[in-house]
């Protein structure tokens, strides 16, 4: 099975994520850059899928140059090779344009069954790009898996969200998207490490993709930033000591704040 | 993103850290410490760095290794220390018996010794320290002499790491003719199950998995294929391996000192006791910088003497090693103690686990090689003073 695999290099989620007072866009200096988490969980399973069924992973990233780190790590736990999506223009695209780059990006892949990605990535968190891929290919979507299995060119999965559990079943090529529930991502082995390197990575621009410049970016983009403000420092909280009574003074807070 | 050359480390060296940086977080100075107190093994931390080929980065490809270099050995060594779980057994069975094994072992022997050093799953311990000969490794008075095919060797060793994890010791002796007299030193493998063979652990008072003994060799029968390198190639083949372990001892030194140094500024920077934070009064934050600086430079002269073995220039990266390991010892008992220092009677608690490295931070001084042992070779060699010994 050949299966494109969506990551994101984000900012880590423990150093301040700030964004940049000129443009509201993400402030890429101020915080390290890492491959996303769900991400990671993403490419486990395409790596799984492969060593179980044999194929062909190719990572696909849309992101700045040093994009490129998350996506040799992605090739140093497993995968094959790459389409890294690098492009001045897209600064500041929101999540349909994104979606629009990525589809296209996903095309120059020859003969996928499925494509995997998290659900959700760890800075933006619309979870909006998946579904919006699938519309924009044509092919079903089954989102927020916890659980993927196949059956010949049918794909099950098992979603799960705030209101529960279904199961969800596709014929491929599909869409799939994983919670940080699906597995524990592998670390790098050396010999991944060192063959990450020599595995191809196409660098294509938003041109070579057939899109115009003028369709992606900041100032085409349907949703604008008008405002942020850095989130308030972290109060003390408050201490509750156990002399036996601490249960229910816990409880008592938590009905104050209408959180049971 | 170009690396200005020779500086810093390569991207796959980069990663290489990042990856087992991220392994050994799972763990942790909480694990390792639990597992030291207990008097218990990190068994399956072990494991698990073996099974990402982690252990075996510097074996060649061809025995199932990674074909890194001591470099990359070093890195592992040292992202582990630096999460606040060492593991001491890499500065002996990876880097001093893999590579002697490598360098001048016979086919059959690294047919039979690499592939499980590759893997991990083969730990070797190295004796050399005797009662009588620490520091001067002249005074070896442990022999292996001749019978028939075999050989057969006895002496004591004292001093000895963890050698009740291991398959096989290999073990410094000098070889004696017929007549009595001491030849040179050559190096021999001998399992720990040999016929003759015993071992005693010695009351340390380090918190440390690994655990040190007192060999004893009561004329231990060895087969001819025991002898690693030639019969009379002397000190030469010793250094190709004490090299390696100085690197990495320096590396396991550096990582301590930076997992210190972590813990230190971490509380420095929440803890007040007047309004500002502590990490604000120069007191403490100067003597901190310093240590930032000392483990730096320390890491900078590390990763030059890996690279100087590395590129086969054994004699360079001999006075660089040693340097290395100086440098690093230093900053290493260095920070631990201005860590304690920083966190005032935090320092001494349990919970902190900062008092409970403080032996361990004063070996790097004494262990494999002194500090004065190695500025008596800076002295002999760099700068070619007479000698008082
Ligand atoms: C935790 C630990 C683990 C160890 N693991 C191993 C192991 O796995 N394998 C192994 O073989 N050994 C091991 N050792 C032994 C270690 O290498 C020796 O302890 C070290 O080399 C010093 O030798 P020594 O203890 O005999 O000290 P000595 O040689 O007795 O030295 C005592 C002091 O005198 C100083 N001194 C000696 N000669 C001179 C001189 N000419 N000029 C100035 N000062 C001098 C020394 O620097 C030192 O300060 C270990 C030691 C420790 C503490």
């Amino acid at each position: 099975m050949n299966i494109v695999v969506l990551v994101k290099q984000v900012p880590d989620t423990w150093s301040e994520r700030k964004l940049t007072d000129a443009d509201h866009t993400l402030d890429r200096e101020a915080a390290d850059a890492v491959l996303d988490e769900i991400n990671e969980r993403a490419v486990e399973e395409a790596l799984r899928i492969k060593e179980a069924q044999g194929g062909e992973v190719t990572v696909v990233s849309m992101g700045p140059d040093r994009a490129t780190d998350a996506i040799r790590k992605a090739l140093s736990m497993g995968a094959d090779k790459a389409v890294h999506v690098s492009d001045e223009a897209l600064h500041g695209s929101d999540a349909v344009q994104t979606a629009r780059v990525l589809a296209k990006a996903i095309g120059t892949v020859e003969g996928y069954d499925l494509i995997l990605a998290g659900n959700e990535a760890t800075d933006g968190r619309a979870g909006a790009v998946p579904a919006m891929i699938a519309e924009l290919l044509g092919l079903p979507q089954l989102t927020q898996a916890r659980k993927v299995s196949f059956d010949g060119s049918t794909v099950t999965v098992e979603r799960e969200t705030e209101e529960g559990l279904t199961t969800v079943q596709a014929s491929l090529p599909a869409v799939v998207s994983v919670t940080e529930k699906i597995n524990e991502p592998r670390y790098p082995s050396f010999k991944g490490i060192m063959a990450a390197k020599k595995k191809p990575v196409n660098t294509v621009t938003v041109a070579d993709l057939g899109i115009d410049a003028g369709e992606v970016g900041l100032a085409g983009a349907l949703t604008t930033v008008l405002e942020a403000a850095p989130k308030p420092p972290r109060t003390a909280g408050e201490r509750v000591e156990d002399d036996g009574t601490g249960g229910t003074k816990i409880a008592e807070y938590l009905v104050g704040q209408k959180l049971i | 993103m170009s690396q200005p050359n020779g500086f810093t480390e390569s991207e796959e060296r980069l990663a290489l850290r990042a990856a087992v940086a991220d392994l050994a977080g799972r763990y942790g100075s909480g694990y390792f410490t639990a597992r030291a107190r207990a008097g218990e093994k990190t068994t399956e931390l072990w494991a698990e760095v073996a099974k990402h080929g982690y252990l075996g980065v510097a074996v060649p490809e061809e025995f199932g290794g990674g074909g890194g270099g001591i470099g990359d050995l070093a890195a592992v060594c040292e992202e582990l220390a630096a999460a606040g779980c060492p593991l001491l057994l890499m500065v002996v069975s990876p880097a001093i018996c893999a590579t002697v094994i490598n360098r001048y072992g016979t086919a059959a022997q690294r047919q039979r010794w690499l592939p499980g050093f590759a893997a991990g799953t083969t730990k070797m311990a190295f004796a050399i320290t005797e009662p009588d000969a620490g520091s001067n490794a002249h005074r070896l008075a442990t022999t292996i002499r001749r019978d028939g095919v075999d050989w057969v060797l006895s002496g004591q060793k004292v001093f000895i790491s963890a050698v009740d994890e291991v398959e096989a010791v290999l073990v410094v002796a000098r070889h004696v003719d017929a007549s009595g007299q001491r030849l040179q030193p050559s190096l021999m493998i001998v399992p720990t199950g040999a016929p003759g063979f015993s071992y005693h652990s010695i009351e340390m008072d380090i918190l440390s998995p690994e655990k040190q003994f007192t060999l004893f060799f009561d004329d231990v029968r060895l087969p001819a294929d025991a002898l690693v390198g030639s019969e009379d190639a002397g000190l030469a083949q010793l250094f190709a391996g004490l090299n390696p372990e100085r690197i990495m001892a320096a590396s396991f030194s550096t990582g301590v000192a930076r997992h210190a140094l972590a813990k230190a500024t971490d509380y420095a920077r929440t803890r007040a006791v007047w309004d500002a934070p502590i990490g604000a009064h120069q007191g403490l934050a100067h003597p901190l910088a310093h240590c930032a600086v000392q483990v730096e430079l320390a890491r900078l002269m590390t990763q030059k003497a890996a690279a100087l073995y590395d590129a086969g220039q054994d004699k360079a990266a001999g006075e660089a090693a040693n340097m290395a390991k100086y440098a690093a010892g230093e900053a290493c008992a260095a920070t631990v103690d201005q860590a304690i220092q920083v966190h005032g009677g935090n320092g001494m608690t349990s919970e902190y686990g900062l008092g409970a490295m403080l032996a361990a931070s004063r070996v790097a001084r004494i262990a494999p090689v002194s500090r004065e042992m190695i500025l008596n070779f800076v002295a002999a060699h760099t700068l070619r003073l007479p000698k008082s010994y």
